[in-house]
């Protein structure tokens, strides 16, 4: 019998379900982006290295499920102050020395973690491909002529309180408003007798620990291996660069457009071609707009 | 001409010490090993001239390699043609594919520039590794070896006198930028792009010449390295990693300077070879550990050393005429 008429009549609204993965998609992509633009506007560094730690958070949802059958849902209670402490742990030992450097040294001191992360796994836990499964895996949810499973939804309702979380942290908290304040003028900031290096350290560990819970987040989603890191951060750069380097708000709607335009490009062009669009649009508005879509010209100059 | 060789010493050295090299060994596995420093460091030495001397960082320099990797096997597997004419393809499409990104590319600095770069290598890999029924997907082009100089089936030993003439060609081009006005303008826009602009110096011109030049260089050498290794796989060819390598090979031995990309690929290269050979036994995969090593000494020399050993070369030597007078 044919699998699809197995399902039953045909319940699965095409443009519905299009427009629903779009989200489910783009709330995810924006855990994973926030937290490189938040570096990035407040430390002017591009954190080359941010996919290697979203791998490290897939990874230890992997381990914690496979050795203790932790439910990656209740990892987040421990990847969230543990990967803070690594991001306290990598801004002291390698970010600290080169933040006042040029951007060559920047770039290459970010490339080289990347390389180093990455390889560190592959010598750990081997190049083989692992899966997540658990029981929200294979649990479908059914909405409006939509299909998904449960493990999906559940990931883009925590990205979304945490993308949240993370705003309101920013917003209304002293510590947030002066890491702001350090973002807006760096020297003004040292001579209102703002603690710079604190304000650097806690926004770096604050990007890791957002992203490694991302990664915590979509173990259960996508295979873990020591490169899958890299298909998600050359996908945020794309979200940062939409949104405005350093613009959070923007990297909220970046995150929807490089998933809408994953999302449709894989309908109807096949996932082998998906990525080929975002990186079009990506040098596209690299090109044309590399403030970003609704950034002010020249503010790519900013700290360049 | 005294002058110059007091100048240029330590190129004298590196260079003739290649050339004398295969008269003395014969060995297959050393000879390989100098063919690799040779190529790595001109492949450094044309990634120098963007990087280096026009201060366009690009960590997407697989692409312009690639490119003229798949020319030549691509010509060679399919239609039977010469790598030579593969590597006018190669030449003609990275011109085209450097100037294009040059151009476009433009405006953007520092992150912006080596964001795009890294943009357009993920492109080409993916229609590389996808496209079938073109390039054979991912699984890769065998090169298909034929004896003699015209189809470059070498052997060991002419192979390191044609990647030793292409290595003194490229440091001879970077000798040049060093001494040209040409060189001068560029090394002026890569200081103060716009100091040099109020000085009429046409900045972006410049700029766009530099990437384009770099970016055939480096194709020139993607057609050798496909010919030399016999086998082009899209995952290697287009890798950020590679792109990588060409800078990491120039930042330790020194970005903007002639004979700092070939000391920087004998160190890289021979750590390789030396990690290689030690680490054979071990199950998880010497690769791995090679990369890490090469991560952090990366990290290690843009922090401690960021002008690299060319750069303490001059500094020791500075301080030693100072002394003297």
């Amino acid at each position: 019998m044919d699998p699809a008429r197995r399902l039953g009549r045909a319940q699965i609204d095409v443009f519905a379900q299009l427009g629903v993965s779009t989200i489910l998609l783009g709330g995810i992509y924006a855990l994973i982006a926030v937290g490189l633009t938040l570096i990035f506007g407040i430390m002017r560094v591009v954190n080359f290295a941010h996919g290697e730690f979203l791998m490290l958070g897939m990874y230890l949802g992997f381990w914690a499920f496979t050795l203790l059958s932790m439910d990656p849902w209740f990892v987040l209670f421990v990847s969230i102050p543990l990967f803070f402490g690594i991001g306290v742990l990598t801004y002291v030992l390698v970010m600290k020395g080169v933040i006042h450097a040029s951007h060559n040294v920047q770039i290459f001191t970010t490339v080289g973690l990347s390389t180093a992360l990455q390889n560190t796994a592959l010598v750990l836990w081997s190049g083989d491909f692992h899966t997540v499964r658990p029981w929200h895996a294979l649990r479908p949810i059914r909405m409006l002529g939509t299909a998904f499973n449960l493990s999906q939804v559940v990931a883009f309702v925590i990205a979304l309180t945490l993308t949240v979380l993370l705003f309101a942290f920013m917003r209304f908290t002293h510590t947030g408003r002066v890491m702001r304040a350090t973002a807006q003028d760096r020297d003004a900031a040292i001579l209102m007798g703002i603690d710079t290096d604190r304000v650097y350290r806690i926004t770096f560990a604050l990007g890791i620990a957002a992203v490694g819970a991302a990664g915590v987040l979509v173990s259960p989603l996508y295979a873990v291996y020591p490169t899958a890191g890299l298909q998600f951060v050359l996908l945020s750069y794309v979200v940062v660069v939409l949104g405005g380097l350093g613009d959070m708000v923007g990297a909220l709607i970046g995150s929807l457009i490089v998933a809408a335009v994953e999302v449709a490009g894989s309908y109807w062009f096949g996932t082998a071609w998906k990525e080929i669009f975002y990186f079009l649009l990506f040098i596209g508005v690299l090109v044309f707009r590399p403030a970003g879509l609704f950034g002010q010209r020249g503010a790519e100059n900013l700290g360049v | 001409m005294a002058r110059a060789l007091a100048r240029h010493w330590g190129a004298l050295v590196v260079f003739g010490a290649a050339a004398l090299v295969p008269i003395v060994v014969r060995d297959a596995y050393f000879l390989d090993s100098l063919v690799l420093i040779l190529l790595w460091g001109a492949l450094s030495a044309a990634w120098n001239v963007a990087g280096g001397y026009a201060g366009q960082v690009s960590i997407g320099h697989a692409s312009f390699f690639g490119i003229g990797a798949y020319s030549a096997a691509l010509l060679g597997a399919r239609w039977q043609q010469s790598p030579w004419l593969g590597m006018l393809v190669g030449i003609a499409l990275s011109l085209a594919a450097g100037a294009a990104i040059g151009y476009l590319s433009n405006r953007l600095k520092g992150p912006y520039f080596a964001l795009s770069t890294i943009a357009f290598s993920q492109v080409l890999l993916i229609v590389a590794s996808r496209w079938r029924a073109f390039t054979s997907g991912s699984e890769g082009i065998p090169v298909p070896f034929r004896p003699g100089f015209a189809t470059l089936g070498l052997g060991h030993v002419a192979w390191v006198y044609l990647a030793l003439a292409v290595a003194v060609l490229y440091w001879g081009i970077q000798v040049w930028l060093e001494h040209s006005r040409f060189g001068y303008r560029l090394a002026g826009v890569r200081e103060d792009e716009d100091a040099a602009q109020a000085l009429g110096i046409p900045a972006r011109r410049l700029k766009v010449i530099a990437v384009t030049a770099s970016a055939a260089l480096t194709s020139v050498c993607g057609t050798l390295w496909a010919q030399y290794v016999g086998f082009v796989d899209p995952f290697y060819v287009f890798s950020v990693d590679l792109s990588v390598r060409f800078a990491l090979n120039t930042i330790i031995g020194g970005m903007g300077t002639a004979l700092g990309p070939f000391l920087g690929s004998i160190l890289i290269t021979s750590l390789e070879t030396y990690l290689r050979a030690t680490l054979s036994g071990v199950k998880s995969g010497f690769t791995g550990i090679y990369l890490i090593v090469y991560g952090v000494v990366l990290i290690l020399v843009v922090r401690f050393v960021p002008d690299g050993l060319a750069g303490v070369a001059g500094r020791l030597r500075a301080r030693r005429a100072r002394a003297h007078a």
